[in-house]
């Protein structure tokens, strides 16, 4: 992620305090400072968000051979940002067979980044969407 | 020919989130008879569309996806001897808690020792809000969007629009593009975003959707589908401001504008309800003004985690359970109610001499550094106060009061 | 193996409005060959559905007019026609309301008309009797009219078809007349779906029937559309009314000035407006309208400000009378033509066109049989059987009619408790209508507080079922297709 946010204002969500982070690019460097955490995981987690932003991604697809019978579908962890249209075109052409379990993964691995597809529902054969 | 009238112990009205919590609450507090009433084919409510993550971090201590959440509580209710009906809707509840239930199987009567309300919200509409121009196809609230897509697999436009930044609209804008759906911007009246700041990052931000904060729609453009709308900036009255308008070419409008409490079930049974809420009038207890009623959830009070309306629910089936056992001493109750800068405190009535008790609140307009307290209306006595160092409108907070309460209080942030 | 020549029929209505269903139901009595051929996908899709249900007892048109002539006499017809063919109505009275005594002499003159055309039963009250007619209306002096009421304008359309139909006549919706061709005693009418050849024609096009008239060569019309908006309260206000309360009408509004009217459900309808409007499809609701609207409604009756309200819609009257001109009135033109013999022109046919409409197709019928040979037919079904709503039926017609058929047992309209039998029954029904406001108007499906947030995915389900595929899925027919297609394909 080479993307520089020039100022970036964000809530840190590790722990209920909620500190207000302001992350500056670093005076001289390619790094980036962070103020206004409470304790030092404010640091990473600010730094990770602006420089190496990770996300979950989730969506649906059909059961196979139907139009619209749908299984919900979402990482076991968050990728790279810029992973997530790449990924999105990867599980659009899956077309799982019943049954389909909860936490089955569809897609190991995604892409290499790690993360499996997993199933975010049950589907039984037979059974009534 | 209408069958027997059939009872039951505690039924419960709404298999989501709060329902299916409310009626392991009953279950485990040792509810003989326990029916739950879902009106959709399968249990699990709103969170079946829900497939972004985000639930149970309170509940399961981890993060996972609406249907995930949605299971698990099912899983529990599916171990318990729970009658659960599925396709079963409740049109109509007396006073006297009985149900008339309409499903597939059957059309019947049943009597409750105790209900829990748990029905949940619906989306405030177009109309309700008042957009002038036309009435064109292409117009969705965002839920029944989330609905289509999620569920039906449904490509609902190519172009969209979407006003209002409450969290619906915010996952929707993401939802959408994910499925190749351009979005030109969302469009809040009010000069912050309805939604959490996570959302607005990971659903706008990251994908460089605009947001234009006090902005409205304020008109509809398109005869057969929409063809494109205007949007306008509005004034700190939230009246459009003439001049600064935009025409925007798109072929769908998602609105995002509100939930209600779906409170129909409630009016018929005499339930009171507060207009600050949409919801019952309830006392720490949850039990509505009606004996042996109960509510929570959204149907309650609108919540943004759905976390918390699971608890809520666990404790009014557990009450309802209570109530069906013989719980039911005469009460008198103090009267709660929203001071400054509140939208509104729950409950609204508190048993008199109850101690423990915890009341969930929402400000009117986000404020920084300020303290809540939750003070006697006449003494001025403070029985408890909280500093919060940010509060949104939009995030349900809490606050507790030890000690018992003797008088009428107000929840206020001065 | 079809026909190689396709069938002469009697007499072609254009246009399914209540006057043209009104005409074709009236012809369905005689021995003729007859269809109706509409442009839109399902009827009443023009005016006929977008004004307030009401039925006029005819003071308020000049006496001596066909206006009123047909009101009058419609006035007589329409009761017993809206119970032979099972459509709700209530004859309710009305009031209209003069707030202040200076007013009182527009009311003795809207009286006197109305005594003069023969309308039954008006007589002018005093506060109290008004308080005692209507708790909710304020006001001086009303003129109190026993006769008027309320009905279902889009189900009186469905039902006269209905009715026709059941009597041999066709109905061909997504048919519009583009061209008019006329010789050997026969009109051929070109539409997309090939010629229909009639002896007769019956043009009741509403706003188009001027264009519709151009196409058979008659340049004698000229329709200008004016749109009326409304406001449409939810059931739940906490307000009932219990019959329309007009304000006395300003002398120079080209509308009746803005009304409160109740519906047969119980919702509460303000309007209508009435302005000029450039394009004869501008249906939009404008701000400034839906504010004069509440503020109009809130003189007569202050409850109603801020009241919830769930829906707003217009109507475009075909109005004969043009904005830039000095007239004030046009009658209705109901004639045929000189030009063209056994062409019938239905022209400027707005308020009171539904009231008037029974007593309009009499009228037309009688033009016809003076050229064609009416013979009444043995069997006419003056009847439509009509079952009540599952949402009105007691405990024990609910608890049958689920262990019948379980269709009745799915809720589909969570607001005003529709059932997926309901929403099959009016997709089955016999002019192939297949919309979701086909749906809505034959089951009340998203006329409720939700408008549809609920049902729509619903109703989207069993559209598929029932044949429709997802790209022809539309809310009222043509381009307005809700999908283009799906996503994961």
């Amino acid at each position: 992620m080479n993307e520089r946010a020039v100022v970036d204002r964000l809530t840190c969500v590790l722990c209920p305090v909620g500190c207000e982070l302001e992350v500056e690019p670093e005076a001289g460097g390619c790094g980036v400072q962070v103020t206004g955490n409470q304790c030092d995981k404010g640091v990473p987690f600010a730094e990770e968000e602006v420089l190496r932003p990770k996300r979950n991604l989730s969506t649906s697809v059909p059961v196979r051979g139907t139009a619209s019978r749908m299984v919900s579908v979402r990482l076991s962890v968050a990728v790279p940002r810029e992973m997530i249209f790449p990924i999105l075109a990867e599980i659009a052409k899956l077309r799982p067979e019943t049954p389909v379990l909860r936490g089955q993964v569809l897609i190991a691995d995604v892409l290499g980044t790690g993360a499996d597809v997993i199933a975010t529902r049950t589907i039984l054969a037979g059974a009534d969407s | 020919m209408i069958g027997p009238r059939e009872t039951c112990d505690v039924a419960v009205i709404g298999g989501g989130p709060a329902g299916l919590a409310a009626a392991l609450g009953a279950r485990r507090a040792g509810a003989g008879k326990v029916l739950l009433l879902e009106r959709d084919r399968t249990l699990g409510g709103i969170l079946n569309q829900c497939v972004h993550d985000g639930f149970g971090l309170f509940l399961y201590k981890e993060t996972i996806s609406g249907p995930e959440y949605a299971e698990r509580l099912i899983e529990d209710v599916l171990r318990e001897p729970i009658s659960v009906g599925t396709g079963a809707m409740v049109l109509d509840l007396s006073p006297d808690r009985v149900l008339r239930i309409n499903s597939r199987q059957g059309y019947r009567l049943v009597e409750a020792g105790a209900v829990v309300l748990a029905m949940g919200c619906r989306e405030r509409t177009r109309e309700m809000i008042e957009i002038p121009g036309t009435r064109p196809a292409g117009i969705f609230t965002a839920g029944s969007a989330q609905n289509l897509v999620n569920l039906q697999n449904l490509r609902i436009g190519n172009d969209a629009v979407i006003l209002g930044s409450g969290d619906i609209g915010l996952i929707m804008a993401r939802r959408l593009l994910f499925e190749g759906v351009a979005v030109r911007g969302v469009f809040e009246i009010l000069p912050w975003a309805n939604g959490l700041e996570r959302n607005v990052r990971q659903c706008l931000m990251d994908f460089r959707i605009p947001l234009e904060l006090g902005s409205t729609v304020v008109e509809i453009r398109g005869r057969d589908r929409v063809a494109s709308v205007v949007v306008a900036k509005v004034d700190d009255k939230l009246v459009p401001v003439s001049g600064t308008e935009t025409v925007i070419p798109c072929d769908t409008l998602l609105l995002s504008v509100g939930l209600i409490p779906e409170n129909e079930l409630a009016k018929r049974a005499g339930v009171e309800l507060s207009p600050l809420t949409g919801g019952a009038v309830v006392d720490e207890t949850l039990m509505t003004s009606v004996p042996g009623i109960f509510s929570c959830g959204n149907v309650l009070h609108i919540h943004d985690v759905a976390d918390w309306a699971s608890f809520e629910g666990f404790a009014a089936g557990e009450r309802a359970a209570r109530f069906v056992a013989g719980d039911r001493a005469a009460r008198t109750a103090v009267r709660v109610s929203a001071g400054p800068n509140i939208r509104y405190a729950l409950p609204q009535l508190a048993t008199r001499g109850a101690a423990g008790v915890e009341w969930s609140f929402r400000v009117k307009r986000p404020v920084r550094d300020v303290t809540v307290e939750v003070k006697g209306s006449a003494s001025g006595k403070v029985y408890a106060r909280k500093k919060f160092r940010r509060l949104l409108p939009s995030e349900l907070q809490k606050i507790k009061v030890r000690a018992a309460v003797e008088e009428d209080l107000e929840v206020g942030c001065p | 193996m079809g026909q190689t020549t396709p069938p002469i029929y009697d007499v072609a209505v254009i246009g399914g409005g209540v006057v043209g269903c009104a005409v074709l139901r009236e012809l369905s009595r005689y021995d003729l060959k007859i269809l109706l051929l509409e442009k839109e996908a399902d009827l009443a899709e023009g005016i006929s559905k977008g004004n307030s249900g009401v039925i006029h007892a005819g003071f308020n048109v000049p006496s001596g007019s066909l206006k009123a002539k047909t009101n009058v006499a419609g006035l007589a017809l329409i009761y017993p026609l809206a119970a032979e063919l099972g459509v709700p109505h209530r004859k309710t009275g009305k009031l209209v309301v003069a707030l202040a005594d200076e007013d009182r002499p527009r009311l003795e003159e809207l009286k006197a008309e109305g005594d003069r055309s023969g309308v039954p039963g008006l007589e002018i009250v005093d506060a109290a009797a008004i308080r005692r007619l209507e708790p909710l209306a304020r006001g001086r002096w009303a003129l109190y009219s026993p006769h008027t009421g309320i009905i279902s304008p889009y189900e009186l359309v469905i039902a006269l078809a209905e009715c026709a139909w059941q009597n041999g006549a066709e109905v061909r919706l997504e048919t519009p007349v583009e061209s008019v061709a006329a010789g050997d005693g026969l009109f051929r009418l070109g539409t997309p779906r090939g010629t229909v050849a009639a002896r007769s024609v019956v043009n009741s096009a509403g706003l188009f029937a001027d264009e519709v008239a151009r196409l058979a060569g008659i340049e004698d019309y000229r329709v200008f559309p004016y749109r009326g908006e409304y406001l449409i309260a939810d059931k739940d206000c906490g307000l009932r009314l219990g019959l329309p309360v007009y304000p006395v009408p300003p002398k120079n509004d080209p509308g009746l000035g803005i009304h409160i009217t109740p519906t047969l459900e119980g919702n509460i309808i303000l309007g209508p407006s009435a302005e000029p409007v450039a394009d004869k499809r501008d249906a939009a609701s404008t701000r400034e309208v839906m504010a004069r609207l509440k503020a109009e409604a809130g003189r007569l009756m202050p409850e109603l400000g801020g009241l919830p309200f769930i829906h707003c819609y217009t109507g475009i009257r075909p109005k004969l009378v043009d904005p830039s001109g000095g007239e004030k009135f046009r009658d209705f033109v109901v004639e045929e033509s000189g030009l063209r013999p056994g062409w019938i022109n239905l022209v400027g046919i707005e308020s009171p066109g539904l009231t008037a409409a029974p007593a309009i197709a009499r009228m037309v019928v009688a033009m016809i049989g003076a050229r064609l040979d009416l013979r009444e037919k043995a069997g006419f079904l003056a009847e439509r059987p009509r079952s009540v709503r599952f949402a009105h039926a007691g405990d024990a017609e609910r608890a049958d009619r689920v262990s019948r058929d379980a269709d009745w047992g799915e809720m589909v309209c969570r607001c005003e408790h529709v059932t997926r039998a309901e929403v099959v029954a009016a997709l089955r029904n016999p002019f192939g209508a297949r919309t979701m406001d086909a749906v809505k108007r034959r089951t009340r499906c998203g006329m409720g507080r939700c408008q549809g947030g609920f049902c729509t995915p619903r109703i989207v389900e069993i559209l598929q079922d029932e044949g429709v595929p997802i790209d022809r899925i539309t809310k009222r027919g043509g381009l307005s297709r809700l999908f283009s297609g799906r996503i994961k394909g």
